[in-house]
C-alpha cells in the first residue's frame, strides 16, 4: 500500500487578461476577460513510506500546484490526494499534523525573536507535550548543529543557518512527510550541502518521505533516487535518475590537441568543431564506445592532449526540456 | 491558551525595538486625544446638541473608541488580513492543525495600539465622574453591555472586511467606510441625525445598539427594561460574519488566489 497516492488530479487557474497601457487597464476593470490555464492535467502517481523524490520541472511547471495540492491548502479540482489514508479536505487539522513543509521562498519563523521562541509557539500550535517536545528539540539541535544559532534573532543569521532553522521548524511536530520547496535556493555551496546532508540524515533516521521541489540538480542528484518531471502539467517522466541517464544522456564531448590534420565523418559524430589546433567531437556513445573511438583517432593522428567531458545533469534537463519542448 | 502564547511573542517582537516602541505608544497616545479635543471645542460654543450635553457625547465617543481600540489591539491581524493574502502568508495558516480564524486573530497583535485604549478608558472615567447619571446595578449592567457589544460590532466588521479579502484579494477602501466612516458617525448619539441614518444605524450595521438605545436607558429618556439588553442584538451580527469568513477560506482554497 503506497503512503501517498495522487490520482488524476486536475487544477485550472483563471487569469484576467491584462492590456496593455491605462485605457487598457480602465477597460480591463470594467469588462475583465479571462483566460483558463491548466497548472496541473491529470497527474498520478504513488510514493512510498521513506522514498526521497524530487520534483522537477521548468518554471511555471506546476510543481508548487501540486505541492499546495498534496499539503491540503488547494483543492484540484478533480481527482484524489490520500497521505496516510487521510483526505486533505476532509479532515484539515488532522491531516496537517502528518506534513511538515518548508517554502524556500517563505518563513514561518519570527524575524525579530530567536527561532527557539519560535520553536517554543510551534510546540502549542502542535500540543506536543513536554517530553516528547525536548526529545525532538534536543535531536534537531544535534543532528543540525542548532546549539548556537537558537538563541540569536533570526534576523541576524545567515541564510544557511535561518534554512537549517527552518527546517528544524517544520519537523517539531514530527510529520511523516516533508515537502521542501526550493530548501536551496541562494543558498552557499557549503550551506547546500550542509542542507543536503540534513535532509538526508532525517529521511534515514526517522524514515521521513521527503518530496522535494528544486532547480539545482546536484540536490537531485545527491538526495534522490527517484525524480518525477513534470511540464505544462503533465508528468513527462517518473523513475530512477540512472535510468534517465541511460535513456537521454548519450552524448559526450571529446577535445583533441593536435597538429596534424584529420578529416574523418562517421555518422556516430553528431557534431565537429575546430578552432587552432584543437578539434571537439560530440559523440553518440550508443553506436560506439570511447574507448573505440579514440583507437581510431589516434590510429590517425598523434593526440597531444585529450578531454572528454563528463555528463552534467543540468545538461541533461535541459535537453529533456528541449526535447518535451516545455 | 495559544491566544496568550502569540500574545506574548508578539510583545517580545514589538520590545525588541524599545526606542520605537516607547516613541510610538506616547505619540499614539496624545495624537488621538485631538479627536476629544475637537467635542470640547464643539460644545463651547453650544451647550448641548440635540439635547445631549457634552459629558453624553464623550461617552457615547469613548465606548465607540473603546471597542475600535481593543479590536485594532487583541485582533489586529484581522485589520491586516489582506496582507497575509496578499504576500501568500495565508497558506502558512492553512498548514497548521488549528482554528483558522483563531490563528489570524493571532497573527498580528499590537501593544502600541494598547495606548488608544488606555486613553479611550481615562475619558470615560472622566466622563463617568462628572456624567449626570445616579448609578444603580441595572444601569451599570447597561453600561458593561455597551463596553461589551461596542467590541463585538467591531469583531464582526473586522472579521467581515477581513473575509472580504478573500473575494477581491487587496482590501481596498470599502473597508473604510464600513470601519472609519460609520465609526465617526457612530461616535455620536444617533439621533442627533437624519432618520435614514438612524435606520442605516439600526438595521444594517447596528451601531444604534452599541450606544444609541441604551444610551437612552442609561440617561433616563427612556424606561423601557428591554433597552438594558439591546446591545447583546450585536451578536447576531457577528455570525453571519463569520460565516462568510468561512466560505471565503473555501474560495481561497479552490481559487487559490
Amino acid at each position: 500500500m503506497s503512503f501517498i497516492m495522487v490520482k488524476h488530479i486536475r487544477k485550472t487557474f483563471k487569469v484576467p487578461i491584462k492590456t496593455e497601457g491605462i485605457i487598457g487597464s480602465l477597460k480591463s476593470f470594467f469588462n475583465r476577460k479571462y483566460r483558463y490555464i491548466k497548472a496541473i492535467d491529470d497527474i498520478s502517481f504513488s510514493i512510498k513510506k521513506g522514498e526521497i523524490v524530487g520534483y522537477i520541472g521548468p518554471n511555471g511547471a506546476g510543481k508548487s500546484t501540486t505541492i499546495k495540492i498534496l499539503s491540503g491548502i488547494l483543492n484540484p479540482d478533480s481527482g484524489s490526494v490520500k497521505i496516510n489514508n487521510l483526505i486533505p479536505n476532509v479532515d484539515r487539522k488532522k491531516y496537517v499534523k502528518n506534513i511538515g513543509a518548508v517554502f524556500g521562498q517563505k518563513s514561518q519563523l519570527w524575524w525579530d525573536i530567536p527561532a527557539i521562541d519560535s520553536f517554543n509557539l510551534l510546540k502549542d500550535i502542535y500540543k506536543i507535550d513536554d517530553n516528547e517536545y525536548k526529545k525532538t528539540l534536543n535531536e534537531l539541535i544535534d543532528l543540525l548543529n542548532l546549539k548556537d544559532i537558537l538563541n540569536i534573532p533570526v534576523r541576524l543569521l545567515s541564510l544557511g543557518n535561518r534554512m537549517k532553522c527552518e527546517i528544524a521548524a517544520s519537523l517539531i511536530h514530527k510529520p511523516q512527510v516533508l515537502f521542501l520547496d526550493e530548501p536551496t535556493i541562494g543558498l552557499d555551496a557549503v550551506s547546500k550541502k550542509m542542507v543536503r546532508d540534513f535532509i538526508k540524515k532525517i529521511n534515514r533516521q526517522n524514515n521521513v518521505t521527503v518530496i522535494l521541489t528544486t532547480h539545482d540538480m546536484k540536490d537531485i542528484e545527491s538526495l534522490c533516487k527517484r525524480i518525477i518531471l513534470i511540464g505544462k502539467g503533465k508528468i513527462l517522466y517518473d523513475g530512477s535518475i540512472s535510468k534517465l541517464k541511460k535513456k537521454y544522456d548519450y552524448l559526450r564531448k571529446i577535445t583533441i590537441e593536435t597538429k596534424d590534420k584529420i578529416d574523418i565523418k562517421r555518422n556516430y559524430i553528431v557534431k565537429e568543431k575546430k578552432f587552432d589546433n584543437k578539434i571537439e567531437f560530440t559523440i553518440d556513445i550508443r553506436q560506439i564506445e570511447i574507448n573505440e573511438f579514440i583507437k581510431l583517432l589516434s590510429s590517425k593522428i598523434s593526440i597531444i592532449d585529450i578531454d572528454i567531458e563528463s555528463s552534467n545533469i543540468d545538461d541533461l534537463i535541459i535537453k529533456l526540456y528541449e526535447e518535451f519542448e516545455i | 491558551m495559544l491566544y496568550f502564547k502569540y500574545f506574548k511573542i508578539h510583545t517580545k517582537c514589538e520590545l525588541e525595538y524599545k526606542m520605537s516602541f516607547i516613541m510610538s505608544f506616547i505619540s499614539q497616545f496624545f495624537v488621538f486625544f485631538g479627536y476629544y479635543f475637537t467635542i470640547i471645542s464643539l460644545f463651547s460654543k453650544f451647550s448641548n446638541i440635540k439635547g445631549f450635553t457634552v459629558y453624553e457625547v464623550l461617552l457615547t465617543f469613548g465606548i465607540i473608541q473603546f471597542g475600535f481600540a481593543f479590536c485594532e489591539t487583541f485582533f489586529r491581524g484581522l485589520d491586516k488580513f489582506d496582507d497575509l493574502i496578499v504576500y501568500g502568508n495565508f497558506d502558512r495558516l492553512l498548514l497548521r492543525p488549528r482554528n483558522i480564524l483563531m490563528q489570524a486573530f493571532c497573527e498580528q497583535i499590537s501593544l502600541i495600539k494598547l495606548s488608544r485604549l488606555l486613553q479611550s478608558i481615562i475619558v470615560l472615567i472622566i466622563t463617568l465622574i462628572n456624567i449626570d447619571i445616579t448609578f444603580s446595578i441595572d444601569k451599570i449592567i447597561t453600561l458593561i453591555f455597551m463596553l461589551i457589544s461596542s467590541v463585538l460590532i467591531f469583531l464582526s466588521i473586522f472579521i467581515l472586511t477581513a473575509s472580504y479579502c478573500f473575494f477581491t484579494v487587496k482590501g481596498l477602501e470599502v473597508r473604510n467606510i464600513l470601519t472609519d466612516g460609520s465609526k465617526h458617525m457612530a461616535q455620536y448619539p444617533i439621533g442627533i441625525f437624519k432618520k435614514g441614518f438612524v435606520t442605516f444605524f439600526t438595521f444594517i450595521i447596528p451601531f444604534g445598539f452599541v450606544n444609541y438605545y441604551p444610551l437612552l436607558y442609561l440617561l433616563g429618556k427612556s424606561d423601557n427594561k428591554l433597552l438594558i439588553i439591546s446591545p447583546l442584538i450585536t451578536v447576531i451580527y457577528l455570525i453571519p460574519s463569520i460565516a462568510i469568513f468561512y466560505k471565503g477560506i473555501k474560495k481561497y482554497s479552490s481559487t487559490g488566489s
